[in-house]
Protein backbone atom coordinates (compact mmCIF):
# COMPACT_ATOMS: atom_id res chain seq x y z
CA UNK A 1 0.00 0.00 0.00
CA UNK A 2 2.73 2.44 0.97
CA UNK A 3 4.62 1.40 -2.12
CA UNK A 4 1.83 2.58 -4.41
CA UNK A 5 1.02 6.25 -2.16
CA UNK A 6 4.81 6.71 -3.15
CA UNK A 7 4.58 5.76 -7.14
CA UNK A 8 1.32 8.16 -7.00
CA UNK A 9 3.62 11.11 -5.31
CA UNK A 10 6.59 10.01 -7.67
CA UNK A 11 4.29 10.44 -10.52
CA UNK A 12 3.00 13.63 -9.40
CA UNK A 13 6.88 14.98 -8.70
CA UNK A 14 7.02 14.90 -12.71
CA UNK A 15 4.15 15.70 -13.43
CA UNK A 16 2.86 18.72 -11.83
CA UNK A 17 5.52 20.90 -12.79
CA UNK A 18 5.55 20.14 -16.21
CA UNK A 19 1.48 20.88 -16.12
CA UNK A 20 1.85 24.71 -14.92
CA UNK A 21 3.05 26.36 -17.74
CA UNK A 22 0.77 23.55 -20.27
CA UNK A 23 -2.16 25.43 -17.74
CA UNK A 24 -0.97 28.82 -18.03
CA UNK A 25 -0.95 28.78 -21.57
CA UNK A 26 -4.58 27.76 -22.60
CA UNK A 27 -5.56 30.79 -19.86
CA UNK A 28 -6.47 34.16 -20.13
CA UNK A 29 -4.97 34.92 -16.96
CA UNK A 30 -3.65 33.26 -13.86
CA UNK A 31 -2.90 35.05 -11.10
CA UNK A 32 -4.55 33.92 -8.00
CA UNK A 33 -4.82 30.01 -7.23
CA UNK A 34 -6.99 28.98 -10.17
CA UNK A 35 -6.63 29.97 -13.65
CA UNK A 36 -9.05 32.24 -15.30
CA UNK A 37 -11.23 31.34 -18.82
CA UNK A 38 -9.43 29.48 -21.76
CA UNK A 39 -7.80 30.69 -24.68
CA UNK A 40 -5.31 29.96 -27.79
CA UNK A 41 -3.72 33.29 -28.16
CA UNK A 42 -0.57 32.73 -26.94
CA UNK A 43 0.12 29.63 -28.89
CA UNK A 44 -1.10 31.98 -31.73
CA UNK A 45 1.39 34.38 -31.05
CA UNK A 46 4.15 31.58 -31.58
CA UNK A 47 2.63 31.59 -35.32
CA UNK A 48 1.69 35.25 -35.78
CA UNK A 49 4.26 37.24 -34.21
CA UNK A 50 7.38 37.63 -36.86
CA UNK A 51 10.34 37.21 -33.85
CA UNK A 52 8.31 34.31 -32.44
CA UNK A 53 7.91 32.39 -35.73
CA UNK A 54 11.23 32.94 -37.45
CA UNK A 55 12.64 31.42 -34.25
CA UNK A 56 10.92 28.73 -34.46
CA UNK A 57 12.03 27.54 -37.88
CA UNK A 58 15.56 28.28 -36.55
CA UNK A 59 15.00 25.78 -34.07
CA UNK A 60 13.47 23.60 -36.43
CA UNK A 61 16.27 23.95 -38.98
CA UNK A 62 19.04 23.99 -36.09
CA UNK A 63 17.50 20.50 -34.66
CA UNK A 64 17.21 18.77 -38.22
CA UNK A 65 20.88 19.94 -38.89
CA UNK A 66 22.08 18.38 -35.31
CA UNK A 67 20.46 15.45 -36.15
CA UNK A 68 21.76 14.89 -39.84
CA UNK A 69 25.36 15.46 -38.73
CA UNK A 70 25.04 13.09 -35.88
CA UNK A 71 23.44 10.56 -38.78
CA UNK A 72 26.57 10.86 -40.61
CA UNK A 73 28.61 10.69 -37.51
CA UNK A 74 27.24 8.19 -34.95
CA UNK A 75 26.46 5.37 -37.50
CA UNK A 76 29.37 4.49 -38.73
CA UNK A 77 31.47 5.12 -35.51
CA UNK A 78 28.92 2.78 -33.56
CA UNK A 79 29.25 -0.12 -36.55
CA UNK A 80 32.88 -0.09 -35.99
CA UNK A 81 33.61 0.54 -32.34
CA UNK A 82 31.14 -2.18 -31.65
CA UNK A 83 33.51 -4.58 -33.41
CA UNK A 84 36.81 -3.08 -32.30
CA UNK A 85 38.61 -5.21 -29.65
CA UNK A 86 39.12 -4.62 -26.07
CA UNK A 87 42.06 -2.80 -26.06
CA UNK A 88 41.79 1.07 -28.15
CA UNK A 89 38.41 0.01 -28.67
CA UNK A 90 36.88 -0.17 -25.39
CA UNK A 91 39.09 2.97 -24.52
CA UNK A 92 37.45 4.61 -27.77
CA UNK A 93 33.85 3.58 -26.25
CA UNK A 94 34.61 4.79 -23.05
CA UNK A 95 35.86 7.88 -24.28
CA UNK A 96 32.67 9.07 -25.57
CA UNK A 97 30.96 8.56 -22.53
CA UNK A 98 33.84 10.52 -20.37
CA UNK A 99 34.24 13.38 -22.90
CA UNK A 100 30.79 15.37 -22.37
CA UNK A 101 31.36 14.92 -18.28
CA UNK A 102 34.62 16.46 -18.99
CA UNK A 103 34.35 19.18 -21.06
CA UNK A 104 30.26 20.16 -20.04
CA UNK A 105 28.39 22.43 -22.86
CA UNK A 106 29.36 25.37 -21.06
CA UNK A 107 32.83 24.53 -21.38
CA UNK A 108 32.25 23.65 -25.17
CA UNK A 109 30.32 26.98 -26.07
CA UNK A 110 33.28 29.22 -24.39
CA UNK A 111 35.83 27.00 -26.73
CA UNK A 112 33.66 26.95 -29.94
CA UNK A 113 33.04 30.73 -29.45
CA UNK A 114 36.66 31.79 -29.61
CA UNK A 115 37.94 28.95 -31.94
CA UNK A 116 36.12 29.60 -35.18
CA UNK A 117 36.01 33.62 -35.22
CA UNK A 118 38.55 34.07 -38.51
CA UNK A 119 38.23 32.79 -42.48
CA UNK A 120 38.13 30.20 -43.41
CA UNK A 121 36.03 29.07 -40.78
CA UNK A 122 34.33 32.50 -39.33
CA UNK A 123 31.10 30.35 -37.90
CA UNK A 124 30.77 32.10 -34.24
CA UNK A 125 27.53 33.76 -34.77
CA UNK A 126 26.00 31.99 -37.44
CA UNK A 127 23.34 29.32 -37.65
CA UNK A 128 26.17 26.66 -38.70
CA UNK A 129 28.12 27.21 -35.07
CA UNK A 130 24.42 26.33 -33.34
CA UNK A 131 23.68 23.25 -35.50
CA UNK A 132 27.42 22.13 -34.77
CA UNK A 133 26.79 23.00 -31.04
CA UNK A 134 23.92 20.90 -31.15
CA UNK A 135 25.34 17.90 -32.73
CA UNK A 136 28.14 17.58 -30.16
CA UNK A 137 25.78 18.15 -27.34
CA UNK A 138 23.70 15.51 -28.85
CA UNK A 139 26.24 12.74 -29.53
CA UNK A 140 27.27 10.80 -26.62
CA UNK A 141 23.29 10.52 -26.22
CA UNK A 142 22.95 9.26 -29.92
CA UNK A 143 26.02 7.27 -29.82
CA UNK A 144 25.24 4.97 -26.43
CA UNK A 145 21.66 4.18 -28.59
CA UNK A 146 23.33 3.21 -31.70
CA UNK A 147 25.64 1.22 -30.07
CA UNK A 148 23.32 -0.86 -28.01
CA UNK A 149 21.41 -1.32 -31.14
CA UNK A 150 24.54 -2.87 -32.70
CA UNK A 151 25.16 -4.92 -29.59
CA UNK A 152 22.12 -6.16 -29.19
CA UNK A 153 21.07 -7.55 -32.52
CA UNK A 154 24.83 -9.27 -32.25
CA UNK A 155 25.99 -7.47 -35.22
CA UNK A 156 29.08 -9.90 -36.19
CA UNK A 157 27.06 -12.74 -35.94
CA UNK A 158 24.56 -11.69 -38.66
CA UNK A 159 27.38 -10.06 -40.63
CA UNK A 160 28.93 -13.72 -41.01
CA UNK A 161 25.61 -15.12 -41.68
CA UNK A 162 24.79 -12.73 -44.36
CA UNK A 163 28.62 -12.68 -45.94
CA UNK A 164 28.17 -17.07 -45.54
CA UNK A 165 25.36 -16.45 -47.67
CA UNK A 166 27.90 -14.29 -50.26
CA UNK A 167 26.12 -10.79 -49.58
CA UNK A 168 28.52 -7.93 -49.92
CA UNK A 169 29.39 -5.43 -47.36
CA UNK A 170 26.64 -2.64 -48.39
CA UNK A 171 24.25 -5.71 -49.62
CA UNK A 172 24.90 -6.34 -45.89
CA UNK A 173 24.53 -3.00 -44.49
CA UNK A 174 21.52 -2.10 -46.76
CA UNK A 175 19.55 -5.33 -46.26
CA UNK A 176 20.16 -7.10 -43.05
CA UNK A 177 22.10 -4.36 -40.51
CA UNK A 178 20.49 -0.70 -40.92
CA UNK A 179 16.94 -2.74 -40.67
CA UNK A 180 18.14 -4.28 -37.21
CA UNK A 181 19.33 -1.15 -36.04
CA UNK A 182 17.03 1.39 -36.86
CA UNK A 183 14.85 1.59 -33.56
CA UNK A 184 18.13 2.44 -32.30
CA UNK A 185 19.05 4.89 -35.11
CA UNK A 186 15.44 6.53 -34.65
CA UNK A 187 15.23 6.65 -30.61
CA UNK A 188 18.67 8.46 -31.22
CA UNK A 189 17.78 10.77 -33.89
CA UNK A 190 14.61 11.61 -31.50
CA UNK A 191 16.70 12.22 -28.41
CA UNK A 192 18.78 14.43 -30.17
CA UNK A 193 16.32 16.19 -32.08
CA UNK A 194 14.56 17.18 -28.43
CA UNK A 195 17.63 17.94 -27.15
CA UNK A 196 18.24 20.49 -29.13
CA UNK A 197 14.96 21.90 -29.67
CA UNK A 198 15.52 23.09 -25.36
CA UNK A 199 19.43 23.63 -25.40
CA UNK A 200 19.54 27.31 -24.05
CA UNK A 201 23.32 27.27 -22.71
CA UNK A 202 25.21 26.61 -25.53
CA UNK A 203 23.01 28.14 -28.16
CA UNK A 204 22.89 32.04 -25.72
CA UNK A 205 26.58 31.59 -26.09
CA UNK A 206 27.34 30.98 -29.57
CA UNK A 207 24.42 32.47 -31.62
CA UNK A 208 24.42 35.44 -32.53
CA UNK A 209 21.40 37.77 -33.78
CA UNK A 210 20.96 35.65 -36.84
CA UNK A 211 20.19 32.52 -34.98
CA UNK A 212 17.30 32.76 -32.45
CA UNK A 213 16.02 30.03 -30.73
CA UNK A 214 13.44 29.11 -29.31
CA UNK A 215 14.81 29.16 -25.84
CA UNK A 216 16.75 31.89 -26.61
CA UNK A 217 13.32 33.59 -27.53
CA UNK A 218 11.82 32.08 -23.93
CA UNK A 219 14.26 33.42 -22.21
CA UNK A 220 13.93 36.89 -22.89
CA UNK A 221 9.86 36.66 -22.80
CA UNK A 222 10.36 35.02 -19.11
CA UNK A 223 11.11 38.52 -18.49
CA UNK A 224 8.97 40.60 -20.66
CA UNK A 225 5.64 38.55 -21.38
CA UNK A 226 4.85 35.12 -18.96
CA UNK A 227 1.91 34.65 -21.35
CA UNK A 228 3.72 34.03 -24.43
CA UNK A 229 6.80 32.67 -22.14
CA UNK A 230 3.97 29.86 -21.04
CA UNK A 231 3.32 28.96 -24.42
CA UNK A 232 6.52 28.45 -25.69
CA UNK A 233 7.43 26.45 -22.46
CA UNK A 234 3.82 24.41 -23.10
CA UNK A 235 5.35 23.64 -26.71
CA UNK A 236 9.01 22.45 -25.85
CA UNK A 237 7.37 20.15 -23.10
CA UNK A 238 5.13 18.73 -25.83
CA UNK A 239 8.20 18.35 -28.31
CA UNK A 240 9.78 16.19 -25.27
CA UNK A 241 7.13 14.29 -24.49
CA UNK A 242 6.10 13.47 -27.98
CA UNK A 243 9.84 12.13 -28.54
CA UNK A 244 9.72 9.91 -25.18
CA UNK A 245 6.29 8.23 -26.19
CA UNK A 246 7.97 7.38 -29.64
CA UNK A 247 11.37 6.37 -28.14
CA UNK A 248 9.55 4.24 -25.79
CA UNK A 249 7.55 2.39 -28.30
CA UNK A 250 10.66 2.15 -30.38
CA UNK A 251 12.53 0.62 -26.92
CA UNK A 252 9.62 -2.27 -26.68
CA UNK A 253 9.84 -2.75 -30.58
CA UNK A 254 13.45 -3.26 -30.16
CA UNK A 255 12.73 -5.25 -26.94
CA UNK A 256 10.17 -7.77 -28.90
CA UNK A 257 13.20 -8.12 -31.42
CA UNK A 258 15.51 -9.13 -29.21
CA UNK A 259 13.25 -11.88 -27.66
CA UNK B 1 69.69 -0.79 -36.42
CA UNK B 2 68.22 -4.62 -37.26
CA UNK B 3 66.15 -4.30 -34.32
CA UNK B 4 64.56 -1.21 -34.61
CA UNK B 5 64.24 -2.00 -38.45
CA UNK B 6 62.00 -4.55 -37.65
CA UNK B 7 60.42 -2.77 -35.01
CA UNK B 8 59.59 -0.34 -37.32
CA UNK B 9 58.14 -3.21 -40.26
CA UNK B 10 56.17 -4.25 -37.46
CA UNK B 11 54.43 -0.91 -36.44
CA UNK B 12 53.73 0.08 -40.09
CA UNK B 13 51.61 -3.56 -40.63
CA UNK B 14 50.10 -3.23 -37.61
CA UNK B 15 49.48 0.25 -38.71
CA UNK B 16 48.24 -0.73 -41.87
CA UNK B 17 46.24 -3.99 -40.19
CA UNK B 18 44.28 -0.82 -38.34
CA UNK B 19 43.53 0.98 -41.49
CA UNK B 20 40.87 -1.54 -42.35
CA UNK B 21 37.40 -0.78 -43.28
CA UNK B 22 36.30 0.20 -39.34
CA UNK B 23 39.18 2.38 -39.07
CA UNK B 24 37.69 4.44 -41.95
CA UNK B 25 34.14 4.33 -40.76
CA UNK B 26 35.56 5.83 -37.16
CA UNK B 27 36.98 9.13 -39.24
CA UNK B 28 33.72 11.43 -39.72
CA UNK B 29 33.71 10.85 -35.56
CA UNK B 30 37.44 11.99 -35.22
CA UNK B 31 37.17 14.64 -37.53
CA UNK B 32 34.21 16.22 -35.91
CA UNK B 33 35.29 16.10 -32.20
CA UNK B 34 39.03 16.78 -33.22
CA UNK B 35 37.56 20.01 -34.84
CA UNK B 36 34.95 20.92 -32.67
CA UNK B 37 35.41 20.18 -29.16
CA UNK B 38 39.04 19.12 -28.66
CA UNK B 39 40.92 21.63 -31.18
CA UNK B 40 38.43 24.73 -29.52
CA UNK B 41 39.36 23.33 -26.22
CA UNK B 42 43.14 23.43 -26.47
CA UNK B 43 43.30 26.93 -28.33
CA UNK B 44 41.00 27.97 -25.01
CA UNK B 45 43.88 26.61 -22.88
CA UNK B 46 46.64 28.22 -24.90
CA UNK B 47 44.72 31.66 -25.34
CA UNK B 48 44.03 31.78 -21.86
CA UNK B 49 48.09 32.25 -21.28
CA UNK B 50 47.80 35.45 -22.74
CA UNK B 51 46.25 39.27 -22.05
CA UNK B 52 43.94 40.98 -24.23
CA UNK B 53 46.45 42.81 -25.55
CA UNK B 54 48.30 39.65 -26.85
CA UNK B 55 50.86 39.24 -24.26
CA UNK B 56 52.05 36.28 -22.67
CA UNK B 57 50.74 36.51 -18.69
CA UNK B 58 49.83 34.17 -16.19
CA UNK B 59 47.38 37.18 -14.62
CA UNK B 60 43.96 35.14 -15.80
CA UNK B 61 44.99 31.97 -13.91
CA UNK B 62 45.80 34.31 -10.87
CA UNK B 63 42.97 36.04 -10.70
CA UNK B 64 40.78 33.21 -10.48
CA UNK B 65 42.41 32.13 -7.20
CA UNK B 66 43.10 35.81 -5.89
CA UNK B 67 40.08 38.17 -6.71
CA UNK B 68 37.74 37.16 -4.23
CA UNK B 69 34.66 37.62 -6.95
CA UNK B 70 36.45 34.47 -8.60
CA UNK B 71 36.98 32.79 -5.44
CA UNK B 72 33.42 33.24 -4.32
CA UNK B 73 32.53 32.06 -7.58
CA UNK B 74 34.65 28.54 -7.13
CA UNK B 75 33.61 27.95 -3.52
CA UNK B 76 29.84 28.81 -3.97
CA UNK B 77 29.95 26.05 -7.13
CA UNK B 78 31.92 23.21 -4.94
CA UNK B 79 29.30 23.78 -2.08
CA UNK B 80 26.64 24.17 -5.09
CA UNK B 81 27.56 20.80 -6.67
CA UNK B 82 28.41 18.82 -3.61
CA UNK B 83 24.52 19.71 -2.65
CA UNK B 84 22.74 19.38 -5.71
CA UNK B 85 24.47 15.84 -6.19
CA UNK B 86 23.95 14.76 -2.61
CA UNK B 87 20.27 15.48 -3.29
CA UNK B 88 19.93 14.58 -6.48
CA UNK B 89 21.97 11.07 -5.53
CA UNK B 90 19.90 10.35 -2.57
CA UNK B 91 17.00 10.92 -4.24
CA UNK B 92 17.18 9.11 -7.36
CA UNK B 93 18.85 5.97 -5.33
CA UNK B 94 15.57 6.36 -3.28
CA UNK B 95 13.56 6.68 -6.23
CA UNK B 96 15.03 3.45 -8.19
CA UNK B 97 14.82 1.12 -4.81
CA UNK B 98 11.28 1.78 -5.34
CA UNK B 99 11.02 1.10 -9.25
CA UNK B 100 12.34 -2.11 -9.08
CA UNK B 101 9.70 -3.10 -6.25
CA UNK B 102 7.17 -2.09 -8.56
CA UNK B 103 5.51 -4.40 -11.43
CA UNK B 104 7.30 -4.36 -14.90
CA UNK B 105 4.60 -2.20 -16.60
CA UNK B 106 4.75 0.57 -13.67
CA UNK B 107 8.11 0.49 -13.44
CA UNK B 108 8.75 0.89 -16.86
CA UNK B 109 6.22 3.95 -16.74
CA UNK B 110 8.06 5.73 -13.79
CA UNK B 111 10.70 5.07 -16.03
CA UNK B 112 9.98 6.44 -18.40
CA UNK B 113 8.59 9.44 -16.98
CA UNK B 114 11.71 9.94 -15.22
CA UNK B 115 13.71 10.06 -18.92
CA UNK B 116 11.57 12.73 -19.79
CA UNK B 117 13.42 15.87 -17.92
CA UNK B 118 16.28 14.97 -19.86
CA UNK B 119 15.79 16.44 -22.79
CA UNK B 120 13.86 19.24 -21.21
CA UNK B 121 15.55 22.77 -21.40
CA UNK B 122 16.53 24.43 -17.90
CA UNK B 123 14.21 27.39 -18.98
CA UNK B 124 11.94 25.00 -18.95
CA UNK B 125 11.87 23.78 -15.77
CA UNK B 126 12.86 27.42 -14.27
CA UNK B 127 9.24 28.58 -15.72
CA UNK B 128 7.03 25.48 -14.11
CA UNK B 129 9.01 25.79 -10.95
CA UNK B 130 8.58 30.21 -11.25
CA UNK B 131 4.69 29.46 -11.63
CA UNK B 132 4.46 26.83 -9.00
CA UNK B 133 6.59 28.22 -6.24
CA UNK B 134 7.60 31.93 -7.11
CA UNK B 135 6.61 34.62 -4.79
CA UNK B 136 3.20 34.43 -5.45
CA UNK B 137 2.84 30.89 -7.13
CA UNK B 138 0.51 28.58 -6.43
CA UNK B 139 1.66 26.70 -3.84
CA UNK B 140 2.81 29.58 -1.72
CA UNK B 141 -0.49 31.20 -2.29
CA UNK B 142 -2.50 28.24 -1.19
CA UNK B 143 -0.33 28.06 1.98
CA UNK B 144 -0.63 31.27 2.67
CA UNK B 145 -4.33 31.34 2.29
CA UNK B 146 -4.80 28.20 4.19
CA UNK B 147 -2.90 29.00 7.43
CA UNK B 148 -3.99 33.05 6.86
CA UNK B 149 -0.26 33.97 6.20
CA UNK B 150 0.77 37.54 5.44
CA UNK B 151 1.95 37.74 2.04
CA UNK B 152 5.62 37.99 3.71
CA UNK B 153 5.77 34.36 3.73
CA UNK B 154 6.71 32.45 1.66
CA UNK B 155 9.13 29.88 0.57
CA UNK B 156 12.24 31.54 -1.14
CA UNK B 157 13.18 30.04 -5.10
CA UNK B 158 15.16 32.71 -5.82
CA UNK B 159 17.69 31.70 -2.86
CA UNK B 160 20.52 28.41 -2.82
CA UNK B 161 17.90 26.14 -1.61
CA UNK B 162 15.51 27.13 -4.37
CA UNK B 163 18.01 26.63 -6.65
CA UNK B 164 18.90 23.03 -5.39
CA UNK B 165 15.59 22.38 -5.46
CA UNK B 166 14.33 23.32 -8.58
CA UNK B 167 17.87 21.23 -10.25
CA UNK B 168 16.70 18.30 -8.50
CA UNK B 169 14.20 17.97 -11.15
CA UNK B 170 16.96 17.30 -13.59
CA UNK B 171 19.03 15.10 -10.91
CA UNK B 172 16.56 12.92 -9.11
CA UNK B 173 15.60 11.70 -12.36
CA UNK B 174 18.68 11.09 -13.69
CA UNK B 175 20.35 9.00 -11.00
CA UNK B 176 16.83 7.48 -10.91
CA UNK B 177 18.18 6.01 -14.24
CA UNK B 178 21.65 4.95 -13.43
CA UNK B 179 20.56 3.09 -10.14
CA UNK B 180 17.89 1.47 -11.63
CA UNK B 181 19.87 -0.85 -13.75
CA UNK B 182 22.61 -1.07 -10.59
CA UNK B 183 19.42 -2.83 -8.59
CA UNK B 184 18.64 -4.86 -11.08
CA UNK B 185 21.65 -6.34 -11.19
CA UNK B 186 21.28 -7.10 -7.55
CA UNK B 187 20.90 -10.76 -7.37
CA UNK B 188 18.50 -11.30 -4.78
CA UNK B 189 19.66 -15.00 -4.95
CA UNK B 190 22.68 -13.52 -3.08
CA UNK B 191 20.77 -12.03 -0.24
CA UNK B 192 18.71 -15.15 0.31
CA UNK B 193 21.99 -16.54 0.80
CA UNK B 194 23.66 -14.79 3.14
CA UNK B 195 20.53 -14.90 5.36
CA UNK B 196 20.59 -18.37 4.98
CA UNK B 197 24.24 -18.64 5.93
CA UNK B 198 22.94 -16.76 9.46
CA UNK B 199 23.76 -12.90 8.48
CA UNK B 200 22.50 -10.63 10.18
CA UNK B 201 20.06 -7.32 8.32
CA UNK B 202 22.94 -5.36 9.08
CA UNK B 203 25.57 -7.78 7.63
CA UNK B 204 23.39 -8.30 4.83
CA UNK B 205 23.40 -4.43 4.05
CA UNK B 206 27.11 -4.20 5.36
CA UNK B 207 28.46 -6.97 3.39
CA UNK B 208 26.42 -7.77 -0.13
CA UNK B 209 24.08 -5.10 -0.74
CA UNK B 210 26.36 -2.16 -0.73
CA UNK B 211 29.07 -3.34 -2.16
CA UNK B 212 27.56 -4.43 -5.07
CA UNK B 213 25.31 -0.86 -5.27
CA UNK B 214 28.11 1.40 -4.37
CA UNK B 215 30.09 1.56 -7.72
CA UNK B 216 27.23 2.17 -9.17
CA UNK B 217 26.19 5.06 -7.12
CA UNK B 218 29.50 6.18 -6.99
CA UNK B 219 29.43 6.33 -11.12
CA UNK B 220 26.15 7.78 -10.78
CA UNK B 221 27.39 10.79 -8.56
CA UNK B 222 30.24 11.55 -11.08
CA UNK B 223 27.83 12.10 -13.92
CA UNK B 224 25.88 14.16 -11.14
CA UNK B 225 28.83 16.28 -10.24
CA UNK B 226 30.09 16.95 -13.30
CA UNK B 227 26.73 17.97 -14.27
CA UNK B 228 26.30 20.57 -11.63
CA UNK B 229 29.82 22.56 -12.29
CA UNK B 230 28.20 23.34 -15.12
CA UNK B 231 25.06 24.17 -14.84
CA UNK B 232 23.87 27.75 -15.46
CA UNK B 233 20.68 27.99 -17.73
CA UNK B 234 18.20 27.44 -14.91
CA UNK B 235 20.34 29.73 -12.21
CA UNK B 236 19.80 32.68 -15.24
CA UNK B 237 16.29 32.29 -15.09
CA UNK B 238 15.62 32.16 -11.77
CA UNK B 239 17.91 35.09 -10.71
CA UNK B 240 20.23 36.32 -13.33
CA UNK B 241 23.48 36.94 -11.93
CA UNK B 242 22.49 37.66 -8.58
CA UNK B 243 24.18 34.19 -7.40
CA UNK B 244 27.86 34.21 -7.78
CA UNK B 245 29.05 30.70 -9.40
CA UNK B 246 31.83 29.55 -11.60
CA UNK B 247 29.28 28.53 -14.39
CA UNK B 248 27.71 31.96 -14.12
CA UNK B 249 31.54 33.24 -14.07
CA UNK B 250 32.54 32.11 -17.38
CA UNK B 251 29.29 32.70 -19.09
CA UNK B 252 29.27 36.10 -18.35
CA UNK B 253 32.93 36.66 -19.06
CA UNK B 254 31.96 34.78 -22.60
CA UNK B 255 29.14 36.43 -23.94
CA UNK B 256 27.68 39.52 -21.76
CA UNK B 257 28.82 43.09 -20.68
CA UNK B 258 32.25 41.69 -18.88
CA UNK B 259 33.39 40.04 -21.80
CA UNK B 260 36.81 38.90 -21.58
CA UNK B 261 37.72 35.71 -23.58
CA UNK B 262 40.98 34.73 -21.79
CA UNK B 263 39.91 35.21 -18.32
CA UNK B 264 36.47 32.69 -19.54
CA UNK B 265 39.05 30.54 -21.06
CA UNK B 266 41.30 30.41 -17.73
CA UNK B 267 38.13 30.19 -15.62
CA UNK B 268 37.21 26.79 -17.90
CA UNK B 269 40.30 25.63 -17.30
CA UNK B 270 39.81 25.86 -14.01
CA UNK B 271 36.53 24.24 -13.64
CA UNK B 272 37.73 21.24 -16.18
CA UNK B 273 40.79 20.77 -13.46
CA UNK B 274 37.85 20.43 -10.76
CA UNK B 275 35.56 17.95 -12.30
CA UNK B 276 38.34 15.80 -13.70
CA UNK B 277 39.90 15.26 -10.56
CA UNK B 278 36.48 14.76 -9.08
CA UNK B 279 35.59 12.20 -11.42
CA UNK B 280 39.39 10.24 -11.14
CA UNK B 281 39.06 10.47 -7.28
CA UNK B 282 35.16 8.59 -7.67
CA UNK B 283 35.99 6.31 -10.62
CA UNK B 284 39.34 5.38 -8.78
CA UNK B 285 37.25 4.58 -5.30
CA UNK B 286 34.50 2.67 -7.29
CA UNK B 287 37.47 0.30 -9.17
CA UNK B 288 39.11 0.00 -5.30
CA UNK B 289 35.85 -1.40 -4.32
CA UNK B 290 34.76 -3.31 -7.05
CA UNK B 291 38.54 -5.20 -6.94
CA UNK B 292 38.46 -5.76 -3.25
CA UNK B 293 35.14 -7.19 -3.97
CA UNK B 294 34.35 -6.50 -0.10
Amino acid sequence: MIRWILFVLLVLYIVVPLLMPVIFSFSVFWQDILPQGFTLRWYEAILTRPANYEALLVSLTVAFGAVLLNLVITVPAAYALNRAGPGWGQRLREGAVILPLLFPPLVVGTALLQAFTRPPLALTGTIWMVIIAHAILGFPFMFRLVLAAFQTIDERTLSEAAASLGATFWQRMRYVLIPNVMPGILSGALLVFAISMGEFEVTSMVAGFTAQTLPLRLFQQIRNDMRIASAITAFLIYVSFLSFVLMTYLGARMRRLRA
Amino acid sequence: MTVTLRGIRGNISRLLRLLSLEVLLLIPFILFVGLFEIYPILNMAYRSLFDLNGNFTLANYINAFTKPQFRFAIRNSLLFATAASLVGGIGGTFVAALAVRLPARWRNLLLSLYALPMTLSGLVVAFAFIVLLGRNGILNLLVRRAFSLPPTFYFNLYDWPGIVMVYAFFQIPLMTLSMSAVFENLDPNLIEAARNLGARSWQVWRYVVIPVLLPGFLAGMSIQFAGMMGAFGTVLALVGMAKNLLSLQIYSHSSESTYNLPQAGALAMVLITITGTALLLLSWSARRLARRGA
